[in-house]
């Protein structure tokens, strides 16, 4: 049959190639946008300081790792995986990063290329237990995350990293982070969360991604290279990590202790399903994650503003997911009746 | 007229299988023998270096029962995720070291601040427990949430309800502190001359959550619906079972489960501490790694209390020797490699063994 | 293929397979449950690979160790389940492995201009092209799964059951691609356990037992017994003995039951000792009414009388309750419970049963209780502790069945109580559904297998289209029922 198809202009009456993609943003990503607008310009007249530049730009900064990482466990809980080990992986890349520019005052490309490296192996390690080892995501990156604390503790040495020096601080909050007013590890953020947003519209392998979350073994025989693509999803995540260990190296002070990373699983996580993606996998993305990312940065900021105590912002996560989740599941549900 | 032949199935001829043969594809493919396996494994390598001098301290049998104090809080948090996990449907509960945390002031608040009594007290805690476990059911099987995510934002509302009530600070009043007695380790009635005195806890906590999980899960019709559920909640629909009160349950002892857990935590740390189950990575983590260990298979359906309180006691002994093998801070490190290597190892080992042999236990 | 075996742990699928196909042929193979044909199609689509024997495509040996071998030498394979990305479009589904690239892109147009005469040929609406695929009916599925088999360039198709979720009018249209594709010389494999839709589409059938090939066969030379007589080694009935219950008051009365667009004003009686056959093609609402009766689904109008009372059930609990117990149509999904023992799998029908003191486990009781089971249904197990993953389709659905039997059932639905059931087991349902009918039990077949519903039904209801189109007593013939269920002529649309 396809051989009598094969290169043909489209006839008169083809649907336009805009309508055969998936809509360009979807209900969640529209919903996120709003609240976000709502709570900024209700926290705005709350605080008249938090539509100031000295409080939205270090927003900005903040969000910038969350959202990073956020965009590997995009690609990851799209083919129905998932990574909790993500915040041992920060632990480990920023002290490699940070103990190796003490010792030997390497620049910041170097530094940079480090990080990533040793987050790209670390998620290599990922990435081929879960697709060669076939055994659940969540028990390999629980059983990861320990071995990784492990190996990050040990090189902390039970004390703190000191005198971290400021090669990094083109990424951080101070002047030194911005042109033109716009931080450099946020920009650095929309342009990896733009090329993942192509990647995963436009690019074969990227819709390969969602084939896989939706049903991995229809995957496998439609041909699907499905176990190399798993890999790749995980070592994404982890040359992320490594990316956002460097901002968060540089949003901190010289001294690097190793409360670093604790946690940092779970706001990803919550950021990435705010933002609207699937946890059972095929459907899922980007601008969401950056969406929820920013979301859950507004509560801790604002919250901080209002002076009301700081525990309040991990109730409010906890509402904000329910909330988003939520509404996902009714408007799945109604679609799925029509 | 009709004929039909009755056929056999055609299996390839079975060799005879030696006892050898036979006793390393149980310990492959049965948990529980791989489990007792490494324990005896690891207490045999532990003495060995205990006599060789090479510990720090003495592991001995009164170390050893010493060390039990903390499987009490680990092995009952292990049964609460067993609980959900056989629910099915992703079932897992990443809040219990959250309910930990809030059971605990309010704990604190009704046997130190309010003194409502001891048993008035454990009372309202479990209820406390309960209740939030409900939250997580009504989430999951009413609305339909995947767990991971409503027990992930329940984890952020607990912990910082916890901490909002508390005032950030722990209670620590004189009733508290006396209530250290609880974690005490006594010297069993009877026979315990000779043996060494084991924390009390696990006679007062551990062992009635563990008996009474084994009874429900084993003995009654809605540890068969848990089950059933677990295999297969389509199936366990058509088949009349009400899915959604039977994993709503699930959840809801979860929770009670670990508002028992934060009496225990009161007792072992004579103060209860808004952090108590949230503190560095949490007690979810290792509560879901002792299931995992023990067996469970994380898409439901298959688990047991024997395996919960296996994985446990591995874990807490080898955790004790490792702490005496390396000094300070070196061994808490050592026991997440330990950890996370036991996880992969066993997980790994369990699925190359079921292609071979078949389906575990 | 030749001299393929194929060994699983210590059980031998295949024991010696030979299959040799021809080009622009319909070449249908047939077995028996656990016969191997599942077997010996993954092992040509790449998805297995043999113990021994060898492979040749045009005399020329090959060794397929993948399915991407297999794509690439033009094996194309649609299983039952369609194997679809419920998230992705159409487009998405048929181009996934094979998209239209421009550089690293993607090229839309280009996919959607190949779309639109492989969505005419099948016959859905070009609208459809970028709806997510989860939202299709499953008909629609299997159609798009079979477009996505045919646009892969295939010249050998392997079809694995394809009619058993289509409706009449859908068959026909599978079968008209399957004629197109031979002209053009694309050999097609097709497996079914429809004996009788054999004869209008292959043109050579080879019968597999006991996992081996038996010989191949023209299909001239064949009728259906004969081939069920190959597959089976034995002989095998037809028809009960006609009898009547006019005199009696009905179990069950269907007065005017409306389900939303689905059925409309249904009425039926099935009396104690009768066995009332339900006979509709997929979509026509006959599954809806076995649903309405088990509390599944809730009627919208009309009412339920069940044993002279009127009746509404919330819930299957409530109609097991009423001695209401029903078999359903998807074994694997929904109802078996795969790695648990047979002993489960039967007591979770009615664990009160188990249970003297309330809520508690009798496992004495319990183990009684199946093996008692156990041996009258004939369920062929050295002891009720198996896991039923390990069991064939018809012992599993033997198993299945126990489970409604566990209190003698005042009325027993069976919704396709024999799909994927080997010949002899099939033989011996029957045979236990009448032997219940004797007993009493009302009893309620819905079924698409045509011959079956003659043969084990008292009575005939033709359900089409959310109505009841016929009725039919003893006597009828194959032929009455399927005109009074398509009704119209078939290719008029695709549902």
């Amino acid at each position: 049959m396809s051989t009598n198809l094969k290169s043909r202009a489209p006839a008169a009456g083809t649907p336009s190639p805009r309508k055969m993609l998936p809509r360009l943003v979807t209900g969640q990503e529209i919903v996120l946008i709003g609240i976000i607008s709502v709570l900024w310009i209700l926290l705005g007249f709350l605080t008249p300081a938090f539509l100031t530049p000295g409080s939205i730009l270090p927003l900005l900064v903040a969000v910038a790792p969350i959202a990073l990482i956020g965009v590997g466990m995009t690609f990851v809980i799209i083919t129905a995986g998932i990574d909790v080990s993500v915040g041992a992986m920060l632990m480990v890349s920023a002290v490699i990063t940070a103990q190796t520019m003490v010792a030997t005052g390497i620049s910041l490309v170097p530094a940079l290329l480090l990080s990533i490296a040793v987050g790209a192996l670390l998620g290599l390690v990922n990435g081929f237990l879960v697709a060669y080892g076939k055994i659940h995501a969540i028990i390999i990156t629980f059983g990861t995350a320990n071995i990784f604390l492990f190996i990050g503790l040990r090189l902390f040495g039970s004390s703190t990293v000191n005198g971290v020096p400021g090669t990094f601080d083109v990424f951080g909050r101070g002047a030194a982070g911005r042109t033109l007013g716009i931080p450099h590890s946020f920009a650095i953020t929309l342009v990896v969360v733009a090329v993942a947003w192509w990647y995963l519209r436009h690019a074969a392998s990227g819709r390969h991604l969602f084939a896989i979350g939706g049903n991995a073994n229809a995957a496998r025989l439609a041909g699907i290279n499905v176990k190399p693509l798993v890999l790749m999803t995980y070592v994404i995540t982890g040359a992320l990590v490594g990316l956002a260990a460097c901002f968060v190296i540089a949003q901190g002070t010289s001294t690097l202790d190793q409360s670093v990373g604790v946690g940092r699983e779970l706001s990803v996580i919550a950021a990435v399903v705010i933002g609207g993606t699937s946890i059972l996998g095929g459907r899922g993305s980007v601008l969401g994650t950056l969406l929820g990312a920013i979301l859950v940065q507004t509560v801790t900021s604002g919250v901080t503003q209002l002076g009301w105590p700081s525990q309040l912002s991990d109730l409010f996560v906890g509402a904000a997911i329910i909330a988003a989740v939520g509404t996902d599941i009714v408007r799945e549900r109604s679609r799925r009746k029509s | 007229m009709t004929t039909t032949a009755l056929k056999q199935p055609d299996t390839a001829p079975q060799r005879k299988e030696s006892l050898g043969y036979r006793a390393v594809r149980m310990l492959l493919t049965q948990r529980i023998a791989l489990l007792g396996l490494l324990t005896v494994a690891v207490l045999a390598v532990m003495v060995s270096l205990n006599s060789a001098g090479a510990l720090s301290g003495s592991y001995d049998a009164d170390y050893l029962a010493a060390a039990l104090i903390s499987a009490v809080p680990l092995a009952m948090l292990g049964l609460a995720e067993l609980m959900v996990i056989l629910s099915g449907r992703g079932g897992i509960d990443l809040s219990v070291g959250a309910i930990v945390s809030l059971c605990g002031i309010v704990f604190g608040y009704s046997y130190g601040v309010w003194n409502l009594g001891l048993f008035l007290s454990i009372l309202i805690t479990a209820a406390a427990g309960a209740l939030c476990g409900a939250l997580n059911g009504f989430l999951v099987a009413y609305i339909g949430f995947p767990p991971l995510i409503a027990t992930l934002a329940t984890f952020y509302a607990f912990k910082s309800l916890a901490l909002i009530i508390s005032g950030q600070k722990p209670i620590s009043t004189v009733q508290i502190q006396d209530f250290f007695s609880a974690a005490q380790s006594v010297e069993i009635p009877l026979i315990g001359q000779n043996l060494p005195n084991i924390p009390l806890g696990i006679f007062t906590f551990l062992i009635p959550t563990a008996a009474l999980v084994w009874v429900l899960l084993n003995r009654t019709t809605f540890g068969r619906r848990l089950f059933a559920l677990g295999t297969n909640d389509v199936a366990a629909a058509w088949a009349g079972v009400d899915t959604r009160s039977n994993r709503m349950t699930a959840y809801v002892i979860s929770g009670l489960i670990s508002g028992l857990v934060a009496i225990v935590t009161v007792a072992q740390f004579a103060s209860a501490r808004p952090d108590a189950g949230v503190s560095g990575n949490g007690m979810a983590l290792p509560a879901i790694t002792i299931a995992v260990l023990g067996g469970v298979a994380i898409t439901g359906g298959i688990g047991r209390v024997s395996g919960i309180l296996l994985a446990t006691l591995l874990v807490v002994w080898l955790n004790a020797g490792i702490l005496l093998a390396f000094a300070g801070n070196e061994g808490t490190q050592f026991q997440l490699l330990a950890l996370g290597l036991l996880l992969i190892g066993a997980s790994l080992l369990n699925n190359l063994t079921r292609k071979k042999f078949g389906v575990l236990n | 293929m030749r001299g393929i075996s194929k060994n699983y742990g210590g059980v031998r699928a295949i024991r010696q397979a030979d299959l040799t196909v021809q080009p622009g042929t319909v070449h249908a193979l047939v077995g028996e449950n656990g016969a191997g044909k599942s077997t010996l199609i993954k092992i040509l689509a790449g998805a297995e690979q043999p113990d021994t024997g060898t492979i040749e495509f045009d005399g020329k040996p090959v060794t397929i160790t993948s399915t991407t071998d297999a794509i690439r030498l033009g094996v194309q394979t649609v299983y039952q389940e369609p194997q679809l990305f419920p998230d992705l479009s159409i487009t998405e589904n048929i181009f996934v492995g094979r998209e239209i690239k421009r550089g690293p892109r993607v090229d839309w147009a280009a996919q959607a201009a190949q779309i639109q005469e492989l969505l005419d040929m099948i016959g859905l609406p070009h609208k459809l092209a970028t709806a997510p695929v989860g939202d299709l009916s499953i008909a629609q599925q299997q159609q798009v799964s079979i477009a996505k088999a045919v646009a892969g360039d295939a010249s050998i198709l392997i079809l694995d059951e394809p009619s058993a979720i289509l409706t009449d009018a859908e068959i026909n249209v599978l079968f008209s691609i399957v004629r197109r594709l031979t002209q053009r010389g694309v050999a097609v494999i097709y497996i079914s356990h429809r004996l009788d839709e054999l004869f209008e589409i292959a043109d050579t059938v080879t019968v597999m037992r006991d996992g081996q090939t038996l010989d191949t066969y023209d299909i001239q030379d064949l009728t259906v017994t004969k081939i069920a007589e190959l597959m089976v080694g034995g002989i095998v009935t037809e028809q009960r003995e006609p009898r009547d219950f006019h005199d009696i008051d009905p179990t069950l009365e269907l007065q005017n039951i409306d389900y939303g667009q689905l059925l409309h004003g249904i009425n039926l009686q099935v009396r104690p000792g009768e066995i009332l056959g339900l006979y509709g093609l997929l979509g026509s609402g006959v599954a809806e009414i076995a649903e309405t009766v088990y509390g599944m689904k809730q009627p919208t109008g009309g009412q339920m009388i069940y044993r002279g009372k009127p009746m509404v059930n919330k819930g299957p609990a409530e109609a097991r309750r009423r001695g209401i117990t029903l078999v359903p149509a998807n074994r694997s999904a929904q109802g078996v419970f795969s790695f648990q023992s047979i002993r489960f799998n039967i007591s979770i029908g009615d664990l009160a049963k188990l249970s003297p003191l309330k809520g508690w486990v009798n496992k004495r009781r319990e183990r009684d209780i199946a093996l008692d089971l156990i041996k009258r249904l004939g369920v062929k197990t050295p002891n009720e502790n198996q896991p039923i993953s390990a069991m064939s389709g018809g012992n599993a659905q033997k198993v299945v069945i126990a489970r409604q039997l566990l209190s003698t059932p005042k009325l027993l639905v069976l919704a396709e109580p024999t799909q994927g059931v080997d010949v002899g087991a099939k033989e011996e349902i029957h045979r236990l559904i009448g032997q219940l009918a004797e007993s009493g039990t009302a009893v309620l077949v819905v079924t698409t297998d045509l011959s079956e519903v003659l043969r084990i039904s008292d009575r005939v209801l033709v359900v089409r289209e959310g109505s009841i189109a016929a009725e039919f007593g003893p006597g009828a013939t194959q032929v009455d029922i399927l005109a009074a269920a398509s009704g119209a002529v078939p290719t008029r649309k695709a549902s």
